[in-house]
């Protein structure tokens, strides 16, 4: 079964915006046979014409984080309902976290969600395999044979190893295969059984919190440990204001680094948790607003080179019972891009828009970044500016539900994205 | 009595309280148990009522002290624990009250130990919650007895020097009654370890000391709380007998109180550890006191939220 879908596109007058080329400029684009012209290739015109000087055509997106539930809780996702939010989301590829049922800790694991990606995905999906056996940080998994059945990341993500020295290891053993390690910085022991951001509010509603220095900690040995061994290290999801001034600072001195930031950390404070909605409830917690202001300023700066959705689909009999006992994790692959627009502040987001999730992404993954260049394959996003919509849970293409962003009105709207498969998801108004 | 009007269906936090509000519900308590000492009264605000008390967490008190106050008003009470209870099956928190509901249940009162378990279970089903303590968030009816103790010992509670000694971390009975104590214009001192007692409760008007000399010194009235052993996850101090040592009440701490300061305390008592045994049955005592008057605040609690008029007679 194939999901291709190369429909001849005319995207007429729009404004596009690709870092890897630096083009910026209004243009005309058309889409045969999967793949892109400046120039109309012949006098037929394409089965789809679409046009307007609001549009933006930016390179596809790829998510360094998605969880993704298949194989072990096809309630909460499965592969076509994953990568139609992706897709919808302006993602043209996503790269899956290990944490599924089995782990990602075995080539068979990887094999059978590349043939449920191979059958209904409409999009690009790279795996990551577990760093350690079930990320329990307490035995290396087979780093090499993960890598001949096609891994392209290594991480222990939403945990991390707490044995420095298992750590050490995987880490020098990954980087052999040429592996791209990524490290989700939380210290086990200040981190366990936290349900909130530490703080004044989590004090008053009496939930035990995890403090910045949880985060800290566990950045400043990705730090240490990548200067050590001289091998690059991306850290996920960084919540802390703490952490963003270590990450500038070994920037600064010249260690492989690098970050990124989940978009509703842009977008949102603990404040929401005030109510106890467990649909707000995430890892790393959700902080302050100067941990906010800070982790924008941060994707502005460089310090955080890209921006994730930290999708984590949980069925509703999860995520819909008492704050302490609802995992955490909300959906947002077809939320992060909007997000992303609606947290950073000026007139002009796209750029940073393309540059945080489409070209550093693949960068950081060692990948060719799309263009919009003319003549190379099509791989791309078109955006609807000053397009209002509210975005509704029951509307969601993913199939759970868990989202702090229910009934939130964005400004911008995706309309069509357009992966290596051609066209992944269109708007139809 | 105070001039407010109850609109509440639930009793969910004392947060949430305006002081009339809480002034209003001691006035209650006052009027039920002035009654009740001079005749043997036949209230009947609840009759036909029936009333689940859903106690997810142990509790002697608390949960005898809501049956008999829901007796008292002429209501049906039921009580369910966890361990005797379908959730031991897997059903949620969520099933259990809308059955609950289901069967006819016209309030429910529920202890559990996760914090906002109550305002969960208000947004599942119509009747009235009144929260019972849920985890380390609050415990208003606790609260509200204590308050009401002071207020019957101490008089007028504004400007009265009331510390609380202890697991103030952990402590639900703490945050309502700081809630509680400060919008009624007390001066809180909340005094233990560092570990135990969070600098960031200065920011609802709060004392903050780790030393118990001056945490006792010019207090009108000392709150203990036992160490809350089920809600820490890691050691916050080296033994109980430390514990014991520094900040348990013991004969030498008398020397350091005001005469007449009183001790309360929630229950149940550490005896030897956060007070010495002698002293928890001393005088100075009023802490059976505090059981008797759970009753009639728990009364009044139950008569404002469940039977939502005011005026319909006691």
């Amino acid at each position: 079964m194939t999901l291709s879908n190369h429909e001849s596109i005319d995207i007429i007058g729009a404004r596009l915006v690709d870092p890897n080329s630096g083009i910026d400029g209004i243009s005309n684009l058309y889409v045969r046979e999967g793949r892109l012209y400046h120039q109309k290739p012949s006098s037929e015109p394409g089965q789809r014409i679409i046009s307007g000087d609001e549009l933006i055509v930016l390179p596809g997106f790829l998510d360094l984080r998605t969880h993704c539930r298949v194989p072990g809780d096809s309630k909460a996702e499965t592969i076509t309902s994953l990568t139609e939010a992706a897709a919808k989301g302006g993602f043209t590829s996503i790269l899956t976290m290990p944490d599924t049922n089995p782990h990602c800790d075995n080539p068979a694991t990887i094999r059978y969600i590349q043939d449920r990606v191979n059958q209904d995905s409409k999009i690009r999906v790279y795996i990551s395999g577990a760093l350690t056996i079930q990320s329990k940080g307490e035995s290396m998994s087979p780093l090499g044979s993960l890598k001949d059945v096609g891994v392209v990341a290594v991480t222990d993500c939403p945990f991390t190893p707490k044995n420095n020295q298992i750590f050490l290891n995987a880490l020098k053993y990954a980087d052999m295969f040429g592996l791209v390690i990524i490290d989700f910085p939380q210290d086990s022991y200040l981190s366990r059984n936290t349900h909130a951001h530490e703080s004044f509010l989590s004090l008053k509603m009496g939930l035990s919190g995890s403090p910045r220095l949880a985060e800290e900690l566990a950045v400043q040995r990705s730090i240490l440990i990548s200067k050590h061994l001289d091998i690059p290290i991306h850290l996920s999801s960084i919540s802390s204001k703490g952490s963003v001034k270590l990450i500038k600072e070994a920037k600064g001195a010249g260690i492989k680094i690098s970050a990124d930031v989940s978009a509703h950390h842009l977008l949102l404070d603990h404040k929401i948790i005030e109510d106890y909605q467990t649909n707000a409830k995430i890892a790393p917690p959700l902080r302050e607003e100067t941990d906010r202001m800070e982790l924008i300023f941060a994707v502005q700066q460089g310090t955080i080179d890209s921006c994730n959705s930290s999708h984590q689909p949980y069925a509703e009999h999860h995520k819909n019972v008492e704050f302490d006992l609802a995992p955490a994790g909300a959906i947002g692959l077809e939320t992060a891009a909007l997000t992303f627009i609606e947290s950073i502040q000026g007139k002009d987001p796209f750029k940073l828009l393309a540059e945080k999730m489409s070209y550093n992404p693949h960068k950081i993954l060692r990948l060719n970044p799309p263009s919009l260049k003319d003549n190379c394959a099509a791989n791309f996003t078109v955006i609807k500016q000053d397009n209002p919509w509210i975005y509704k849970k029951e509307n969601s293409f993913s199939q759970s539900f868990n989202t702090p962003l229910d009934k939130y009105k964005f400004k911008h709207k995706i309309i069509l994205t357009y992966s290596e498969k051609g066209i992944a998801y269109i708007d139809k108004p | 009595m105070a001039m407010i009007s109850w609109t509440r269906k639930s009793l969910l936090t004392i947060e949430e309280l305006k002081p009339d509000e809480i002034s209003l519900i001691l006035d209650t308590a006052d009027s039920i148990k002035s009654i009740s000492d001079k005749t043997d009264p036949i209230f009947s605000s609840l009759k036909g009522k029936r009333i689940i008390n859903l106690f997810m967490e142990p509790s002697t008190r608390t949960r005898v002290a809501f049956e008999v106050a829901a007796k008292s008003l002429g209501a049906d009470i039921i009580s369910i624990t966890g361990e005797a209870s379908s959730l031991t099956k897997g059903e949620t928190l969520k099933d259990t009250a809308m059955n609950v509901q289901a069967l006819g249940a016209d309030a429910i009162i529920i202890r559990h130990s996760s914090p906002g378990s109550p305002l969960f279970l208000s947004k599942m089903v119509e009747v009235p919650i009144i929260n019972a303590g849920d985890g380390a968030h609050e415990h208003p009816s606790q609260a509200l007895l204590d308050i009401y103790t002071l207020r019957e010992k101490l008089g007028d509670l504004k400007n009265k020097k009331i510390t609380i000694l202890g697991d103030i971390l952990f402590s639900r009975v703490a945050r309502s009654n700081l809630w509680g104590l400060t919008k009624l214009g007390a001066k809180v001192t909340l005094a233990g370890p560092t570990t135990l007692v969070p600098a960031d409760f200065k920011l609802l008007g709060a004392t903050v000391t780790h030393d118990t000399q001056t945490a006792l010194k010019d207090a009108d009235a000392v709150m203990l709380l036992r160490i809350q052993h089920e809600r820490q996850s890691a050691s916050h101090f080296p033994s109980l007998s430390e514990y014991a040592n520094v900040f348990g009440l013991g004969p030498l701490s008398l020397e350091w109180m005001k005469e007449k300061a009183i001790i309360l305390h929630p229950g149940p008592l550490n005896r030897g550890v956060e007070i010495d045994s002698a002293l928890a049955d001393s005088s100075r005592s009023v802490i059976l006191e505090q059981v008797s008057n759970g009753i009639a605040v728990r009364m009044a609690i139950m008569h404002l939220c469940i039977s939502k008029c005011l005026d319909k007679p006691l």
